[in-house]
């Protein structure tokens, strides 16, 4: 019997957003990611092919992170200890694009020496996160706008608490901003009416809808990324921005990633174990319309990757 | 529309002070102010008022009772405070606000409302919190709540049935669904059990700007499905004519048309359109955008009336 399977057809689409600025462009990188463009829920191809598949990002530090588990320390060695080195290291591991997260420790100086640093290692777009303190993220992510002008790369964490500080720098120096809110619906599509209500175009605009790993809150993260999309194929204006989630910290935090030692043997493998961590919940996101994932293991980025390539038909 | 005057409540900082000094005066004016806008009953929450209830209760009662006849609504978690107000209530049938489905509250209030004649206001919320689904609401109604009411002898027109108004602001999804059961509630028993809602909860962190014009159109719609009780601002102008409009069909200004082409749209089961509004007129855009936002279709955010 032939199944006639049936197609949503949606009114709104996503808006696209491109990071990166290449020479032609007034900036220094040698290519460009663009994410966001689709009309359908994801990887919906028989109803809409989107454009633009997701993309990983890796995150590295402008300092060693201390408190990083022995895994990720093993896997990239030396390089933690050089944003450039591990930019380089990152870009080899097959990342689309970088972030690069600034310490508590950070001055605006050292912030900028690492962006700079990070930005001649690497031609990929980049990501600049501040250590997700209201005033130490306005100190070092001005700076860092001001020394990457023209490269257009992504300035965070822009929250309702800062906005006004990182828009402003955004515009003045032609970069892209990723607006976080707390996991909830309403509070994002708020901070998005503020952020363009300061006049920063919507394609100049990253959502991060806040995520928790597998085990710890991934199912809110899921269904507030899910009526965030579901809301932009509708229509909403202030929900069709492109989602990033930072699957890396959230999953590195939780015990089964982060702990070897005073486990349950059934949990097995650790290190299989953590890289499943990571994946799995990089998996989920992307099944509820992330179009950023922001991981910290090559080999999660290695897993991930194939697993879009095979969602996405030839 | 029967109002039960929501204005003498705790978490008014006015009500707070006026209590703290036992301010009879503060009081008689706002029961006098309250039914001179048309308050049918008074509803009087200070609280559970754990240390001194066989005092504040029969006090309250007793100073409000001085310059109104109408019913008071004892609006307590307070069960020997409850009792405390019942026993000194000379005028009006008094309303129990509340008991819900949750086992303690419900062997407790009707055994009271029953012994004293009092109606008794009980909310669809067991113990497990409140169901999001409007058939769970009419279930608990009809499985929990009316069959105590009769258990204890209550009459079924002294039990009203409160399905619970959430906010927009976080509980969007909610929203529709307490329209819903509001309608099916109708139909849940025979003879209809009374129901009432607390309005204004819809508005809950809305900032203040936003909330009468949130609450004028959830009206309309708990009106369109037949909504002929709640606790409310007596003393809200706008929202009177909305009440006005609404009960006399009267449509001789542009928005008396509007919320009465919305009460029209709900009762019939459909959804308000965008061409029942004049959008050139800023008020009748925003009542719309407020359409979207109450019936779950636009994600609602602080700032939805700029979008």
């Amino acid at each position: 019997m032939p199944i006639e399977i049936p197609k949503d057809k949606w009114p709104g689409s996503v808006q696209t957003v491109t990071l990166g600025a290449t020479a032609a462009e007034g900036g220094t990188r040698t290519k460009t990611v663009t994410v966001g463009g689709q009309t359908s829920m994801p990887f919906m191809h028989f109803e809409a092919p989107a454009p633009h598949p997701p993309v990983v990002a890796i995150e590295i530090k402008s300092k060693r992170p201390e408190d990083w588990s022995p895994l990720l320390a093993e896997t990239w060695g030396e390089a933690m200890d050089a944003p450039a080195k591990w930019a380089a290291k990152a870009q080899e591991a097959g990342a689309d694009l970088l972030v690069l997260a600034l310490t508590l420790n950070d001055t605006p100086e050292s912030a900028v020496a690492a962006t700079k640093a990070v930005l001649s290692a690497s031609g990929l777009p980049l990501i600049v996160f501040g250590p997700g303190q209201v005033e130490k993220d306005n100190e070092l992510l001005v700076a860092v706008a001001e020394a990457a002008k023209g490269e257009k790369i992504g300035l965070g964490i822009c929250e309702d608490k800062n906005y006004r500080t990182i828009v402003a720098t955004a515009l003045a120096n032609g970069h892209v901003v990723t607006a976080r809110a707390p996991m909830d619906v309403n509070l994002s599509k708020q901070l998005n009416i503020l952020i363009t209500d300061m006049g920063l175009p919507l394609d100049r605009i990253l959502m991060d809808p806040t995520t928790g790993a597998l085990g710890y809150g991934m199912e809110y993260g899921y269904s507030v990324m899910e009526r965030l999309r579901l809301a932009a194929l509708q229509g909403d204006r202030m929900t069709q921005l492109p989602m990033i989630v930072t699957v890396g910290f959230e999953a590195w935090k939780a015990k089964e990633a982060k702990v070897g030692e005073g486990v349950p043997a059934a949990w097995g493998d650790w290190k299989r174990r953590a890289i499943h961590w990571e994946t799995i919940t990089a998996m989920a996101l992307i099944e509820s319309g992330a179009d950023i994932l922001v991981l910290r293991h090559p080999e999660s980025v290695a897993l991930i990757k194939a697993a879009i390539a095979e969602l996405i038909p030839a | 529309m029967y109002i039960i005057g929501e204005n003498i409540h705790i978490l008014s900082d006015k009500v707070k002070e006026a209590l703290a000094n036992r301010d009879r005066e503060f009081f008689m004016e706002m029961a006098i102010k309250q039914v001179e806008a048309g308050a049918k009953a008074v509803d009087i929450n200070l609280g559970p008022r754990k240390k001194d209830w066989d005092e504040v209760f029969p006090w309250i009662v007793e100073t409000v009772e001085t310059v109104v006849d109408v019913p008071l609504a004892i609006d307590t978690t307070n069960v020997d405070g409850m009792e405390a107000a019942l026993k000194t209530i000379k005028k009006a049938q008094p309303i129990l606000n509340s008991t819900s489905a949750e086992p303690e509250r419900l062997e407790k209030v009707p055994l009271l409302a029953k012994k004293y004649g009092a109606k008794m206001i009980a909310l669809t919320m067991g113990s497990e919190g409140i169901p999001v689904e409007a058939e769970a609401r009419v279930n608990i109604a009809i499985e929990t709540l009316i069959p105590r009411a009769l258990e204890v002898g209550l009459p079924i027109e002294d039990l009203i049935i409160d399905p619970l108004v959430l906010t927009v602001s976080g509980c969007q999804q909610y929203c529709p669904h307490l329209i819903e059961a509001v309608r099916m509630l109708q139909y849940a028993w025979d003879p209809a059990p009374n129901i009432s809602v607390g309005l204004s909860n819809v508005s809950n962190a809305v900032p203040n700007a936003n909330r009468p014009l949130i609450n004028r159109v959830y009206l309309a719609m708990l009106m369109g499905v037949g909504l002929q009780m709640m606790i409310a601002n007596p003393l809200d102008e706008k929202q009177n004519d909305v009440i006005r409009w609404i009960e006399t069909k009267d449509t001789s200004n542009p928005l008396g048309r509007v919320y009465n082409k919305i009460a029209d749209r709900i009762a019939a089961g459909e959804e308000p359109q965008v061409e029942d509004f004049d959008l050139s007129d800023p008020e009748q855009a925003a009542i719309w955008k407020t359409t979207q936002i109450l019936l779950n279709k636009v994600i609602y955010a602080d700032g939805y009336l700029n979008q």
